[in-house]
This record gives C-alpha cells, structure tokens and sequence, in this order.
C-alpha cells in the first residue's frame, strides 16, 4: 500500500499543473524510494520523467510497488478543489482501484475526502541511456521562460546555439528576427540569476516553441533550470525538486538536410 | 477494392492495431500516397454544388488537379513529405477484377442515361468515373511542378508503397486500400486524403500489432486475406470473415484447409482450380522496384511553371496558384521535427512496478 503526506497541497497542485499539458493517462510507479513517472507526449516529442524522492514528503510509506494508473488532467481537477496550504494524504491500497487523497484544513476542522479510479494503462517506456553531454547551462527558470516567450511571437521555432562565449536563443519569422545573448556570469547576491556554463565542443539545435513553452511551465517549481545538450540528440532540461526532479527530453528539429 | 471485410476483421480481432491520429503525430514524417486512389477519390468528391466535376473554359475536367494542388499543400502545410504512387501494369490475375468494374461502369453509364431525376445522373454519373490516362499525366506533371516526388510503380501501386515503408524509406503507405497491409507495409495511413479532416480523422494501422494480435505469422495473414476475397481472384462461395479467421486459426495455411474441407465434404469448398498460390506469390513478391533504386527528394516548388501550367492552360486564379506555391515554399524550408522514439528504443511496461523508480534513484 501507498501512503504519502505533504504538508501543503500547493507542491503536488504546482507539479502536476506544469506536466499537465503534455500528458494524457500515466502510470505513477511508487516504491520505497519515492514517486516515479515517465511519459511520453502524444506527438513523442518530449517526454516527461518526475521523481518525487520519499524525503520531499512528510510522511511516507510505501512497503510494496503499487501502479497508480491515472488520467493526469482528472488529478488536476480533484487537486484543484484543494487549497494550498492543505495537509495533502496520497492512500492507496494493495491492489486497489481507486486512489484517495484528503485534503486537510490544518487550523479548521475540515477533511474533503476524494477518490479516483485508477486504469490499467498499457504504457509504453523509452530507455534512455546514461550520456555525457556536450553542454550544460545552468540559468534561472524564469529568464529562460521569459526569453523564449519574446521569440515565439516571431516564429515557432527557436535556435539555441552555445559556445565557450555564452548562450544564444534566436528565432527568424516572417516579421523579422530576433536574439538574446546571455554570457556567463555569476551574482553573488542573487544566486539563480548565475549563469553557468560547462562545454565541451559547441552546440546549435532548434526546437519548436511551442513545446518548449510547454515545458517551462515548470519555472514555477525552481528557480534554476539545467540545459543540457549534444548536437543531433534530444535535449535533457530539469527543474529540481527539493527532494527529486521534472525532467523533460525533448527531441530537436532535424536541421542537416531539409530534403532528405 | 482491396481485401474484402478486413477492417472489421482487424476492429474485431486486432483492436490495438488501430490508432485515431492526427496531423500533429505525423508531423515530419515521410509518407508514400497512392495516387491513383486519390485521383480517384478527388474525381469523385471534388465537385461544384450541383454535382458535376469542376472544368477549366475548355470544358475538360480539372477536379484531379484542384484535388491534388490543394490537398497536398495542406498536407505539407502540416509538416509532412508526400511521396506520390503511380499504378503501373495492372497484375495479369486482376483483368478479372478490372473487367468486372469495367462492366458496372457500363451499367451505371446507362442507368444514368435512363434516369429522370438530376440527383439519379449524378449518383450514377460518379459510378462511371474512371482515371484517364491523360488525367494521370497531367497529376504526374503537376506534382512535378510542385517539387514533390512522383513514383511510378511497374505494378500495383499499393504494393509500391508497401515496399517504401517496409525499408523505411517513408513511415507509412497512405491509401484506402487495406491490401496495402497484405503487402506487407508496417503502417497504413487511411483518410490522409480525405476532404474534411473533422469528419474522418487519420487513421493509423499497425501490421506488426495487427499480426501479434491475431496471433498469426505473415504467412498466415496474407492466406487469411486471400480467403477473405482480394482483387485478384474470387471469393469463395460460403466463406464469410468469421469462419475464414477461424480455420486459419485452425489450420494455418489455405492449403491445409482446402484439404480439410474436401475431406470433411459439405457445402464450403475451395476450386480446385482456385489461383491462391500464384495469388499468395502476388502478395509476397509484387512486382515493384526495390526500396534502394528509389530516389525521394522534395525541392522548392516552380512557381512560374505552375502559373503557366494551372493559370494559363487551366484556368486556375493566378492569385489562388501563386500563394499555394507560396505555402509549399514555406512547407519545404522548415525543419522536420525530431521523434524521441527515434533516438531512444522503447520498451513495454516493465516486469516489476518497482524497477524504472529504481533504475532513476541509481541514475540520481
């Protein structure tokens, strides 16, 4: 059986509006160590993966795996009939079908109790191989999410190229073009406005801007982000979690030969 | 048109084999299209509101092309690379077939002649619609145009594009035809040509699922399709879907049940001049040019060729032409969008619950 306490509701609510999006029905896998849960989005352009380390909760307890097949939108929906500063109970029993969650009023005496079924998903996992990346940047959250929605009025994708001289996100449309450069620096008063960059060869990849907005819609639930990335292959971008992560794979536009 | 009643069968026994897609899953991907089967549907369907074909001044059909310009600019517009099929020779066991349809073509031609009402000529009128040869060049030639590549199949050209997706030289084979599976294409794209994408969406099968699902071997699949009834010989009196999939089941291979039924006697029998074994060879080794003698490549659309051809010989709007050629100008310079399953390899559900929450806390 599961059992999982947080003692606001708003770090689940903020979690799983930001993944939301992308995913249709998941498997959540608990064990002792934590929540896990990979998907794919429907066009399999990215790919989700959200641990929830057993630290990150109050109380945990987890003896045995349990499945949690879920409709992400629905946990949305119950969750929003919480309010943030609940005490938030995952339940769920050996095979059972149902999840329970209970939102708890801390200084009333209120307890909403409620209940979604669970599905059978046949679900389908990406292996993903442990890789060195050509580059890293570590950059606030919010600047990039920033950053992107200025060039997505130009077009719908963006170029990110990276160099030893720092960061450029760049986008060309039928208006005109646009780019912002960012070297690295570090803020010894505010540190997550650093930006850290480890390289080792350049890279230049585009994406689409739509998925890319998508994905920061996670600045809400860290105030750095990690970039990584190699020329040809998908890209890695996390937001930690006090205990865990959201980490988004995210496959790149095929830039080499438009006609192939 | 193709195997008769497989699209139920598939639905009733092989429900995961279908998948409900739409533009934005296939965008990038590269598709080979049976032209000859969209020529013919944009025949049929492309009309004016009193429903006789469109025609340019000089009287002469010009419904393929409306059909094939707008059509195919809006399946670039959605990021994919059209590849077009011609049908080549017809395969020798389909004069049967072809003259059949010849003769339901005559019988609709003078029903139309006899009819009284407008709404009869035109429900008999599109029975008599066939693709000319000239209607073919003219396509060929405007696809060329347009810089999207034109195939022309020695044969069939569903076993063409069977042939294109099976070297994963495009995804998948586009085309109504469900004997596209038969021939062995990993995936068939159906309703990519249709007219309004809300009212039939994309509809993707999978022949690899199709197979593990029914628990048959190709073999057994291709046997089972030329049970059912395929355009190169007759169906068998009595054989009906469900009896059909059940003896394959049971025995595995048309000629064990054509010797099950001849013992056991009764009123289902196989000829025994039935073609199934040169049918079978059809099937298994059509008549197609091999996957790498095949050169696919997309450029920039000729625009001033297009206004002379569509404009000055057809009588299409010139302003209507030149910001079609504009959009396939657009559609042919952007990036194709990356698939992670393409990088990564993907893996069914695991074992054990436990293990990918394990596998990440080691990764951590």
């Amino acid at each position: 059986m599961l059992e999982a306490k947080l003692d606001a509701a708003s770090q689940l609510k903020k979690i799983v509006e930001a993944i939301r999006d992308m995913l249709g029905e998941c498997n959540i896998e608990c064990n002792e160590t934590g929540l896990a849960l990979q998907s794919l989005d429907k066009s399999h352009i990215v790919l989700v993966s959200l641990l929830l380390g057993s630290d990150g909760f109050s109380e945990y307890r987890c003896d045995r795996g349990v499945t949690l097949g879920l409709n992400i939108n629905s946990l949305a929906t119950v969750l929003r009939c919480a309010n943030n500063d609940d005490i938030l109970t995952l339940r769920s029993e050996d095979r059972a079908n149902e999840l329970i969650l209970t939102f708890e009023d801390s200084k009333a005496d209120r307890i909403s109790e409620f209940n979604l079924r669970l599905m059978d998903i046949d679900q389908e996992y990406l292996a993903i191989p442990e890789t060195e990346y050509a580059a890293t940047v570590v950059m606030s959250a919010a600047v990039l999410q920033r950053t992107l929605r200025d060039l997505s009025a130009l077009s719908e994708a963006v170029t990110i190229e990276i160099d030893k001289e720092g960061i450029r996100f760049s986008a060309e449309g039928d208006l005109g073009k646009g780019s912002t450069h960012f070297k690295p620096c570090v803020d010894m008063e505010n540190a997550e406005n650093s930006i850290n960059i480890t390289l080792s060869e350049p890279v230049s990849l585009s994406f689409n801007l739509q998925y890319f907005s998508n994905i920061t819609k996670a600045s809400s639930l860290s105030s750095t982000v990690t970039l990584q990335m190699t020329a040809g292959m998908p890209a890695q971008i996390e937001y930690k979690l006090p205990s865990g992560h959201v980490r988004y794979y995210f496959a790149p536009k095929i830039e080499d030969d438009p006609y192939a | 048109m193709g195997i008769k009643g497989l699209y139920k069968v598939v639905s009733d026994h092989a429900p995961g084999a279908i998948r409900i897609t739409d533009w934005k899953a296939l965008g990038g991907r590269k598709v080979a299209i049976d032209a000859s089967m969209s020529l013919y549907q944009f025949l049929i369907a492309v009309r004016q509101n009193d429903g006789f074909q469109l025609a340019g001044s000089d009287g002469e059909t010009t419904s393929h092309l409306i059909g094939m310009f707008y059509r195919t600019i809006r399946i670039i517009e959605n990021g994919l690379k059209p590849a077009y099929v011609f049908d080549g020779k017809p395969p020798d066991l389909k004069s049967e077939e072809l003259k059949k349809r010849d003769a339901l073509r005559e019988k609709a031609t003078k029903s139309k002649e006899d009819a009284a009402t407008s709404e009869d000529v035109n429900r008999f009128e599109r029975r008599t619609v066939k693709v000319t040869r000239e209607q073919n060049e003219e396509a060929k030639k405007l696809l060329r145009l347009m810089g999207i590549p034109v195939i022309e199949a020695p044969g069939e050209a569903e076993a063409q594009c069977a042939i294109l997706a099976k070297a994963n030289k495009v995804y998948a084979a586009a085309t109504e035809d469900m004997d596209t599976l038969t021939f062995g294409s990993p995936i068939l794209l159906r309703h990519l040509t249709a007219g309004d994408q809300k009212k039939s969406p994309i509809t993707e099968l999978n022949t690899g699922k199709v197979l593990e699902e029914m628990r048959l071997s190709r073999e057994e699949f291709v046997d089972l399709c030329i049970l059912l009834g395929c355009d190169y010989c007759d169906p068998i009196r009595g054989m009906g879907p469900t009896t059909a999939v059940k003896l394959m089941k049971e025995f595995h291979s048309i000629d064990k049940i054509k010797a099950h039924l001849d013992e056991k006697g009764g009123k289902v029998q196989i000829p025994d001049d039935w073609p199934y074994e040169a049918v079978r060879k059809l099937f298994h080794e059509p008549d197609t040019t091999p996957a790498d003698q095949v050169e696919l490549k997309w450029t920039d659309p000729d625009v001033e060729g297009l206004v002379e051809f569509l404009v000055k010989e057809k009588g299409f709007s010139e302003d209507r032409v030149r910001s079609g050629a504009a959009k396939l100008t657009k559609g042919s310079s952007v990036a194709p969008q990356g698939r992670l399953t393409d990088f990564f390899k993907v893996s069914k559900r695991p074992a054990t619950p436990d293990k990918p929450a394990n596998k990440k806390k080691a990764k951590k």
